[in-house]
């Protein structure tokens, strides 16, 4: 009996593991839960775009006039600063010197004009007087001289040439006293006033030199172009800083109390997107992030897209819009340099008709 | 008169053996061969099966299946994101890198780049790790079976050291670190699978101008997915496919251009001319040798239409029977290989293809039999 019904036993058995390994094949492949829900557009018809944050002045790459080695940093990450306000000093040793030797110079310049200014000098005047009051003498014997040898009647006792030689040494005397006199006179009215003129100028000359030097350690302190936020310092004291576009910029500054937002969209969608027209952009990440932006112009100049991989071999794919949207950054945690997705109301796409969406409920 | 016609064919062990034993290998060979094949083709498909989330595929149009990948435009992503209908559009990056092992072996992996903001299309199975953990630094997730066998390294006593969270990898000169272990679909070419960011896939890949693979559409609930599709490609010049539609397109490939479906076919074919040669032949002379009985049953009354129904009874039993130990035996089979390499899949279409082709059998052996027995004159029981 039981040998008689094996075999159909087995059958059957083996029929219903067919059947259990048919249902247990069947089980549906598990579907993953995404981590984050991606965005979604808010609006009926939009334009999506990646969108990079930026300072509302745009990032101010900040850079050295010369190039030198620093010496001293003097902001922070975060610091707010003023404009004018100094950023980083460079090397000015050799300046210094120079100003010091310009210094010295001007300093000789100006001690020149003074004693130009002071002359005469006091102490040489009785000596000239002294000169004069000689020749006065001087010349007071010649004439009493000459007196008495004209007095003299009788003219064997004195002869002519004597007379005449007495006449001279008078004449010759009166000449002296002039002479001393004039030198007194030169002595009294001091410094000329061409010469005076000369001195000025050469003041004026190392004056002019100290300050191109001023100036030229003034250069070497590198300041704040705007009032904002340092987002960035690349550089530090004893390193060289380059003058010129670099790659990575010395520092970056920009104005945080609005951030912009740059929007690459796709040139052949370019056509869609109208001024003026809201945005939506959505962290990435965390579409409960989001932030309503508010138009503020379009680059005029379509560019290649980056595609910002952070690779070293920047690929460049397809040319892109950039529409620059304003928001406040408010609590949000957003920050410059940070992508994000984003959604601009824009133009329906051209799509004939006849297949528009069979959409339930709207 | 049924039980009759049980007992005949019980009767005679051997012949009753035999026609069963013919059956059971033919039902046997057409389900497994079968089985092994819709599991091969269902391999081709292995990617999308896993990604369960997205309604639609977008691609570049020259793609022919899933293991094809042409690189488009990353610009490409926004346009789609941006046409009505779309609920959201992720990218995707698949592609082969070679990776070096501690070793210094090589190993072609498929890299499988999700989108990094959201891990969408993310392995479902996780069985160490997190889906998160991706977003670590240098963090990659690998399958089981790839980090048991093809990246597994010899140890110090010669044993294979499977790859372990922790461990770390050269993908293309870059380091990685395994974050995570997950389950996947076998894929067709069995390659081990590596779940990283598409950033990250990114800059493992060999450079080339443009490096995502696919768009990853969800539709919005109540847009006509084929409708989407068809708004995508006039859209954006690119292809868009569903789910379904990118299965078929993908096994269709592999159907068209690979010889998998004539060996598959040429043995199915085999175990039907088997099965029907030794059950024929068998049942023939089963028949043959019982025509005695059948001759004195007929000189007894019985007409012809009975002993024809005995026959078919008969036939019928055998190839219950056959069909059910076959297919039992297919599905231990099944059941034996569940976790090595071979692909095994039953549908329960099969089951009724299966049962039809033994069917076909019976009612073959059945009909040679019953012209024998038409023709039988009832005086033949006294013959010999």
């Amino acid at each position: 009996m039981i040998r008689r019904y094996m075999l159909p036993m087995l059958a059957l058995a083996g029929f219903g593991f067919g059947v259990y390994t048919v249902i247990a094949g069947q089980r549906e492949v598990p579907v993953s839960k995404p981590i984050a829900q991606p965005a979604k557009a808010p609006f009926e018809n939009f334009v999506a775009g990646s969108g990079l944050i930026e300072a509302s002045s745009e990032n101010i790459m900040v850079g050295a006039v010369v190039p030198g080695v620093v010496m001293e940093v003097l902001v922070t990450v975060g610091s707010r600063v003023h404009q004018g306000d100094p950023l980083f000093k460079l090397d000015d040793r050799q300046l210094q010197g120079e100003l010091a030797v310009k210094q010295t110079a001007l300093k000789v310049a100006r001690e020149q004009l003074t004693r130009m200014k002071s002359l005469p000098r006091p102490e040489d005047i009785p000596a000239a007087e002294a000169r004069v009051r000689e020749a006065e003498a001087s010349l007071a014997d010649m004439k009493n001289q000459l007196q008495m040898r004209q007095s003299v009647t009788d003219k064997r006792a004195i002869s002519e040439q004597e007379l005449r030689q007495a006449g001279f040494a008078v004449d010759a005397g009166e000449a002296k006293l002039g002479e001393a006199k004039s030198q007194l006179a030169l002595l009294k009215a001091g410094a000329w006033k061409a010469d005076v003129a000369v001195s000025e100028a050469q003041v004026a000359s190392a004056e002019a030199q100290m300050a191109a030097v001023q100036t030229e350690i003034d250069r070497l302190v590198v300041r704040a172009p705007i009032d904002g936020e340092v987002l960035q310092v690349k550089i530090r004291a004893g390193e060289y800083a380059q003058v010129g576009p670099l790659s990575t910029p010395l520092m970056l500054l920009g104005n945080v109390d609005t951030l912009h937002i740059r929007v690459d969209v796709d040139e052949n969608d370019a056509w869609r997107v109208q001024s003026g027209k809201s945005a939506v952009a959505f962290a990435r990440g965390n579409r409960d992030i989001q932030t309503a932006l508010e138009f503020v112009r379009f680059e005029p100049y379509v560019v290649p897209k980056k595609s910002l991989t952070g690779d070293s071999g920047e690929r460049v794919d397809t040319r892109v819009l950039q529409v620059v949207y304003r928001f406040t950054r408010g609590e949000l945690p957003l920050y410059v340099g940070q992508q994000m997705d984003v959604f601009i109301d824009a133009l329906p796409l051209k799509i004939d008709t006849e297949s528009t969406v069979a959409r339930k409920g709207a | 008169m049924n039980f009759v016609a049980i007992k005949m064919l019980m009767g005679d062990r051997a012949k009753y053996l035999g026609i069963v034993t013919g059956l059971t290998f033919a039902s046997l060979l057409i389900t497994q061969q079968a089985a092994i094949f819709v599991g091969v083709m269902q391999r081709t498909y292995g990617l999308i099966t896993d990604i369960g989330q997205p309604d639609i595929w977008v691609m570049d149009p020259r793609v022919q299946y899933v293991d094809d990948p042409k690189p488009v435009n990353t610009t490409e992503l926004y346009r789609v994101r941006g046409i009505p209908g779309v609920e959201w559009a992720v990218p995707m990056f698949r592609n082969m890198i070679r990776a070096r092992l501690r070793t210094g072996a090589f190993q072609q992996c498929l890299v499988v780049g999700i989108d990094d903001a959201t891990l969408v299309g993310g392995p479902a199975q996780m069985t160490e790790g997190r889906l998160a953990d991706l977003r670590r630094n240098e963090g990659v997730i690998i399958n089981v079976a790839g980090a048991t066998t093809r990246l597994a390294t010899p140890g110090p006593d010669g044993k294979s050291v499977p790859l372990r969270v922790g461990d770390s990898l050269e993908i293309n000169d870059h380091r990685a670190i395994v974050v995570g272990l997950c389950e996947t679909t076998r894929t067709f070419q069995s390659q081990p699978v590596v779940y990283t960011t598409f950033s990250r896939a990114m800059s493992f890949a060999p450079f080339e101008r443009k490096l995502m693979n696919y768009v990853l559409v969800k539709a919005q609930p109540g847009v006509d997915q084929l409708e989407l599709c068809r708004r995508i490609r006039e859209h954006t010049d690119l292809s868009a496919y569903t789910r379904d539609e990118f299965k078929w397109i993908s096994m269709v490939y592999y159907l068209k251009y690979t010889g998998i479906p004539l060996n598959f076919g040429i043995a199915v074919v085999l175990g039907f001319i088997v099965g029907a040669a030794i059950a024929g032949q068998t049942f023939h002379n089963f028949t043959q040798d019982n025509l005695r009985y059948f001759g004195a049953l007929k000189a007894m009354g019985a007409t012809t239409g009975m002993l024809l129904r005995m026959i078919l009874l008969q036939s019928l039993t055998v190839g219950a029977i056959g069909y059910g130990l076959g297919v039992g035996a297919a599905s231990v089979i099944g059941a034996l290989a569940k976790d090595t390499e071979l692909s095994f899949f039953m549908p329960w279409q099969l089951l009724l293809i299966s049962a039809g082709t033994v069917l076909l059998i019976c009612m073959f052996a059945a009909t040679i039999s019953m012209v024998k027995v038409i023709r039988l004159e009832p005086a033949i029981v006294f013959k010999s």
